[in-house]
């Protein structure tokens, strides 16, 4: 068996890789893939240390990570691309795919600084230890540089992948019931988010309307 | 006696929304309506037992109330009986809506309860999910007349509110890993040592809370989501959404031994002084009124947050601008509607002459004006009061300066759309009177006058309420 912190290692790496990825593309059913497995890598360093820990805890939460954020929430995003076509690819994005990548790498750099300056002293050294705030940061990134809805869903997800992935590392033994609703909750607001998506591109959204409602 | 018993009250004050939530799903609208009105008045009755009864402690190892959770039970049971109760008449004029009555009232039900969990509980975590699930079941309220701003101001709440909330769990996960525990009432009656991660805790929580309270760069979802919802939503959002969040955030800060350093008061002190300026400043330039008065809420909540990062004097203010605030706030939304359903617009400079077109209505809508911007003698005009009074004590002259300003400078805003609205006369010539129901006018004179006698008189209960729950949180008054 390799040592639990080359593991812990690994699998982070393989998630930042994945958030830098959802950063630079512009197509939105891959998008719904990466996050897909950015979730399932999530649930397999949940499902890992449920094995060395022996905590049958981990291993419920690691289930339930791979059936709500690796197969339904992906789900319901795909039907939703395939109801609404035009959603296939972000508007515009592709002229910027380079920056943003660029402002990913940056946003990264920076949170590793953040994270070494302020949260790191206080906690135990773990390999990788940095990657869930890094990931914190690139889904706020996501919601704040996107304007496709479903792709600002992702960056929500990836947010939430990050307090899991945060929880896995440093907190173990956080209260099982509290994971459980905490997860069904995030399923609340990504339907939620979904209904509203729908809706938007029902009503329509006017520019000038917005621009006279909506400002100041 | 059982009818003694806070654990009995505590349990009806969430079982009453939750089965209102769930009855009123029946296919019959007036059924629906009724069902909702009768457990909203459950609720409240629930809420004014809690803040009557003298018992207090932990129920069960999650939930646990004190008189800061009484009193802000209180609070939102009051106002969701009162949008309960407002909402007939605003549902019968939105045109083909989005939502049912059932759906309408369903939700209204469970965003009542979703506030009301989040004041039961002792443990942080489902705190956080108690202030996530309010997101969850108001998103689709804002969406009530299917307009493309109003679905686009509640995509903006979902997401914003959401992403900000995260970093509230976040905190709350480093918090657990220092303490081994969530629990509110262990965790203030034996605060951790103060560390780094301490201190990054209670930063991450405001500026997570901070998000849903509306605090300034986090603030944008409010001005839209205030705006669009409907009258009785925005009354709710307004008045105890916003405190809901602050009360949350002020658990954790609770938790930080005495004496707070200054660093973490002075950062507390700024969110809530650069909000209440950049919230007073921005009212100025609005042009929908619903969306000055979401800017004035955004100012009350800056003066709030002010008060707690003061402590003593300054919190007991912070608490009693809230209350009266809610009573306030909530009468000048529900004003706000009739406006809007009787002359068909939110836009200022399209109305005019209401105190002759809408008498009642206007009568009401200038004192909760008055109120919501610290006029004297309502209970709002105390509690900043004693906020500035706190700061001076403090000798934060700074504070006080730029305090002062922020409140001129919305009071004048406020007041002069309003009086535009109201006095001014209408140029096309003199207006006929619109017709106003007995619902429209009572309930914005009755919210405003419980705003007026919390300045005048020292209300029974409430008034007591208030002191003692100021006794609560780091620097409170004992």
């Amino acid at each position: 068996m390799p040592p639990t912190s080359d593991v812990e290692a690994l699998v982070g790496l393989g998630i930042l890789l994945t958030a830098l990825y959802l950063q630079s593309e512009s197509f939105v059913g891959p998008l719904v893939d990466a996050i897909a497995f950015q979730s399932l890598l999530v649930s397999v360093l949940l499902g890992y240390l449920a094995w060395v820990d022996d905590d049958p805890s981990l291993a419920l939460l690691a289930g339930l990570a791979v059936a709500i954020r690796v197969l339904l929430i992906p789900y319901v995003l795909r039907l939703q691309i395939r109801a609404f076509r035009w959603r296939f690819r972000e508007l515009g994005a592709s002229q910027r795919v380079a920056s943003h990548a660029l402002a990913a790498v940056a946003v990264a750099i920076v949170a590793w600084f953040i994270f070494q300056q302020t949260l790191g002293p206080s906690l135990p050294p773990v390999p990788g230890g940095a990657f869930p705030f890094v990931l914190l940061l690139q889904g706020l990134l996501t919601l704040s540089t996107r304007t496709n809805t479903l792709v600002q869903v992702m960056g929500y997800l990836e947010e939430e992948n990050a307090v899991v992935y945060a929880g896995a590392l440093f907190a173990g033994g956080f209260p099982l019931f509290l994971e459980v609703v905490i997860f069904l909750d995030v399923l609340g607001v990504v339907l939620v988010a979904v209904i509203l998506s729908i809706q938007r591109s029902v009503v329509g959204a006017p520019e000038e309307e917005y621009l006279e409602e909506l400002t100041g | 006696m059982i009818l003694d018993s806070p654990a009995l009250w505590l349990y009806l004050v969430l079982l009453a929304p939750a089965s209102g939530a769930i009855l009123s799903q029946v296919p019959y609208p007036r059924v629906s309506e009724r069902v909702a009105r009768v457990t909203s008045l459950l609720s409240l009755a629930a809420g004014v037992a809690l803040l009557v009864l003298p018992g207090r402690g932990t129920f069960g190892p999650y939930f646990g109330v004190d008189r800061l959770s009484d009193l802000f039970l209180f609070l939102v049971t009051a106002v969701y009986v009162s949008s309960t109760w407002f909402s007939r008449g605003y549902l019968a004029h939105v045109h083909r809506p989005f939502l049912t009555p059932e759906r309408y009232y369903g939700l209204l039900g469970a965003f009542a309860l979703a506030m009301l969990f989040t004041l039961s509980v002792s443990d942080l975590g489902l705190m956080w999910i108690g202030v996530e699930g309010t997101t969850v079941a108001s998103a689709l309220l804002i969406v009530l007349e299917r307009k493309p701003t109003s679905v686009e101001a509640a995509w903006r709440y979902t997401i914003i509110a959401s992403a900000g909330l995260t970093l509230s769990l976040f905190a709350l996960l480093l918090l657990y890993r220092e303490t081994g525990t969530l629990d509110a009432f262990t965790l203030a009656a034996d605060p951790p040592p103060l560390t780094g991660s301490l201190v990054l805790v209670v930063g991450l929580a405001l500026v997570g809370y901070g998000t849903k309270l509306g605090l300034f760069p986090m603030h944008t979802w409010l001005p839209d989501a205030h705006s669009e919802a409907p009258s009785p939503v925005s009354a709710l959002f307004s008045g105890v959404l916003l405190p809901t969040a602050l009360y949350a955030f002020l658990r954790v800060y609770d938790i930080v031994p005495q004496p707070v350093p200054p660093a973490l008061q002075d950062l507390v002190i700024a969110f809530g002084l650069v909000t209440a300026l950049v919230a007073a400043f921005l009212l100025q330039q609005q042009r929908s009124f619903k969306r000055m008065l979401a800017y004035s809420s955004m100012e009350n909540m800056g003066v709030a947050t002010v008060g707690v990062g003061l402590g003593g004097l300054a919190f007991y203010g912070a608490l009693l601008l809230l209350v009266a605030h809610a009573f306030a706030k909530s009468s000048a939304f529900y004003s706000a509607g009739t406006v809007l359903r009787r002359v068909g617009t939110t836009q200022m400079n399209k109305v005019r002459d209401l105190r002759n077109r809408l008498p009642g209505t206007s009568g009401a809508w200038v004192l909760s004006g008055l109120a919501v911007t610290g006029t004297p003698p309502f209970g709002t005009f105390f509690g900043e009061l004693f906020i500035l009074t706190g700061a001076v004590a403090e000798g934060q002259f700074t504070v006080v300066g730029l305090l002062l300003l922020a409140l001129v400078v919305a009071f004048l805003g406020v007041n002069a759309q309003l009086g535009r609205m109201i006095f001014l006369e209408d140029p096309q010539g003199p207006s006929q009177r619109l017709p106003e129901g007995l619902g429209e006018t009572f309930l914005p004179w009755g919210n405003v006058l419980v705003a007026l006698l919390l300045g005048l008189v020292s209300l029974p209960y409430l008034s007591d309420a208030i002191r003692m729950a100021a006794g609560m949180v780091p620097g409170g008054i004992p």
